[in-house]
């Protein structure tokens, strides 16, 4: 058993990559605007 | 049923062993034995047990009359098959996993838990169904307890009060079931009376419905680490085995199911503790199977039962190298792990293989059976052109890519990659990775030739996993899901892991519980304190009346006496005084108390 990491993390944070939140936005974006279209345009 | 019948009954199997009392039988008896011998006949329990099974036919065996109820200890069809072949499968599997531990109280508890939920499954009456099922939480709270930390203890304590709860509402059920149609046959059922509906909640909380599921979120990551691998094979499926048994087609099943589907995908998200992400998962599979109980067609009853099997070979082999992630680090927050896949490679092979199965990936066993309710669900929904399960079945939709984010990524991502926490560790005992092994390998097997896994279904199969179509769009899914999390992550928005309690319906009582009491003792507190001292004010009142009473009393009687003879003066002073003395201490004539008691007597008789 690992004895040499005793210290304990109180959180374990995800640090924005530059230049990912504007990726993030247009793909959730384009990905609601096409699932809105094809479940418009189901039969039920 | 004569006695006749039910000697000739007994007499023509006798051969055929109860699986249950081979598995809580032998499993008493694994502390007598040490060293290597112990580890050969723990593992032979398993494998006497499935031979036992498949040499037993289809049919009723053991029957009794107790008590003058009918009882069939030993009900064998597909269905009870099923579950027979995967309760002996995972139980050989975890007693190789847990051959290292030492620890004869979970190596009991282990195999009475086992063989309870064999003897619920082979059950042929509902009486018998009740006596295991009540066994089960007995094993179930020993496997929590035998960690032995205050945890441990607590959250066992918590399950133990939720399971006697429930199994009072099964037995309730039962009781007035049988008043009703003086029956206590296991067999199909409709909510349409007091009896089925309490059986119908009692099951439910074995089942972790929603709102009803926090003892399993509580309990499960506070159990031995092979204890939680025990622990996610039986008591959940044996709940979705007497669902499937007695209320298949139930259309309140279905919204049940989509509850528990899609409810633990956000919890799992935000948990720090990854064996408690996995009890999160695990409510998540149960919610398919419900799901596919209350749609009810052979299909979506095949895909339940079926999803039930794999769930329990990648659900425990999940918590299996969690668990030898525990065993090596002593951690299991993703907070304090990460980056192990150079320290322990195969374990983290085995867990990817796991989190491939229960996110459904083609080749891998959750892809073969899931797909069967997804498709049962769509077939019904087309069919009766009820557009209510077009929403149960998108949310099905996203309950699979939740699970593929939470459980698929998110599980070996913080274990075995994401920030190196600095373990420098061995790789898991030899027996742990055999274990894994094995259950790696079977849902390789079950989801490249699903065929052997149809072949034991309960009704004919008809259906094809490998379908172009449903192939791409499984892959679709996951590959968005896989792009979803990426970009979540990159972009900062994903929630940071915290070692914190993240509460759900255990609100009720972590902090609900807690303000009610609060309110009581707010009001009943001070209540009590001013009854209090109105008592101690009358009790203290009147012992300062009473408590030279009868001295009073006995001077008053003397005094004229002594008047009468002419006893007068300083002389009477001294009198008054040693007589009060006397009486006060105790320290008097008998004459005179035996004259004061005859004086009362005399003194009563005039009054009455």
């Amino acid at each position: 058993m690992n004895t040499q990491h005793d210290k304990e993390l109180m959180e374990l944070k995800h640090d924005p990559v530059p230049g990912y939140k504007p990726v993030f936005v247009v793909v959730f974006t384009i990905a609601c605007l096409y699932m809105a279209f094809i479940l418009f345009h189901s039969p039920f | 049923m004569t006695s006749e019948t039910v000697m000739a009954a007994n007499t023509a199997m006798a051969t055929d062993l109860m699986p249950a009392l081979i598995f809580m039988v032998g499993g008493m008896l694994v502390p007598f034995f040490k060293g290597r011998a112990k580890s050969v006949y723990m593992l032979i329990i398993p494998v006497v047990g499935f031979l036992n099974l498949i040499h037993i036919p289809m049919g009723d065996y053991h029957q009794l009359v107790f008590g003058g109820f009918n009882l069939v200890l030993l009900h064998v069809d597909r269905l009870s098959l099923l579950f027979g072949y995967i309760f002996h499968i995972i139980a050989f599997i975890t007693v190789i996993y847990i051959l290292g531990f030492k620890n004869d109280v979970e190596y009991v508890a282990g195999f009475f838990y086992a063989g309870a939920a064999l003897g619920a499954i082979f059950a042929g009456d509902l009486f018998t169904f009740f006596v295991f099922w009540e066994a089960l939480t007995l094993g179930s709270v020993m496997l929590i307890w035998s960690r032995k930390t205050p945890k441990a203890q607590a959250a066992g304590f918590r399950y133990l009060l939720v399971h006697a709860f429930g199994g009072l509402v099964l037995l309730a059920g039962i009781v007035f079931h049988y008043s009703h149609t003086g029956s206590l046959e296991m067999s199909l059922m409709t909510l349409s009376g007091l009896g089925s509906w309490l059986m119908f909640f009692g099951i439910g909380i074995n089942c972790a419905w929603p709102i009803l599921h926090p003892w399993l979120t509580d309990a499960y990551p506070e159990a031995t680490i092979g204890g939680t691998v025990f622990l996610s094979a039986f008591t959940t499926k044996t709940a979705v085995y007497a669902l499937a048994r007695l209320y298949p087609g139930t259309d309140l099943l279905i919204w049940i199911g989509v509850g528990m589907a899609a409810f633990p995908i956000f919890y799992a998200v935000i948990e720090n503790d990854l064996r408690r992400v996995l009890a999160y998962s695990l409510i998540n599979q149960v919610g398919f199977m419900v799901v596919g109980i209350g749609i009810g067609t052979e299909l979506a009853v095949n895909g339940a039962c079926a999803h039930a099997f794999n769930d329990i070979l990648f659900k425990g082999l999940l918590f299996m190298t969690m668990g030898a992630v525990m065993h090596r680090t002593g951690k299991i927050n993703a907070t304090d792990l990460g980056g192990l896949y150079k320290s322990m490679p195969w374990t983290c092979l085995f867990c990817i293989v796991g989190a491939a199965s229960i996110s459904a990936f083609p080749l891998f066993s959750g892809f073969v059976s899931k797909s069967m309710v997804m498709s049962a669900v769509a077939h019904m929904s087309h069919d009766q052109g009820q557009g209510a399960l077009v929403f149960v079945w998108l949310v099905l939709l996203f309950a699979a890519a939740g699970v593929f984010h939470h459980a698929g990524i998110k599980i070996p991502f913080f274990a075995f990659f994401g920030h190196d926490a600095g373990h420098r560790v061995k790789e898991a005992p030899l027996n742990m990775l055999i274990a894994m092994g094995i259950a790696a390998f079977l849902c390789v097997f079950i989801g490249t030739f699903p065929k052997y896994l149809y072949s034991v279904l309960p009704f004919q199969v008809d259906y094809e996993p490998y379908s172009i179509s449903h192939v791409l769009a499984q892959t679709e899914l996951l590959f968005f899901s896989a792009l979803a999390f990426c970009l979540l992550l990159l972009s900062g928005i994903y929630p940071a892991e915290q070692r914190a309690v993240n509460l759900d319906a255990d609100w009720v009582y972590r902090i609900g519980g807690k303000k009610v009491y609060n309110i009581l003792a707010g009001i009943l507190n001070p209540l009590n304190t001013g009854c209090e001292k109105v008592v101690r004010a009358v009790a203290s009142a009147s012992a300062f009346i009473f408590k030279d009473a009868p001295a009073r009393i006995m001077l008053f009687v003397s005094v004229n006496i002594w008047l009468v003879f002419g006893i007068r003066g300083r002389y009477l002073e001294l009198k008054k005084l040693r007589l009060y003395n006397d009486a006060m201490e105790g320290t008097m004539p008998i004459g005179l108390g035996a004259a004061t008691a005859v004086g009362f007597v005399i003194l009563m008789y005039i009054l009455t």
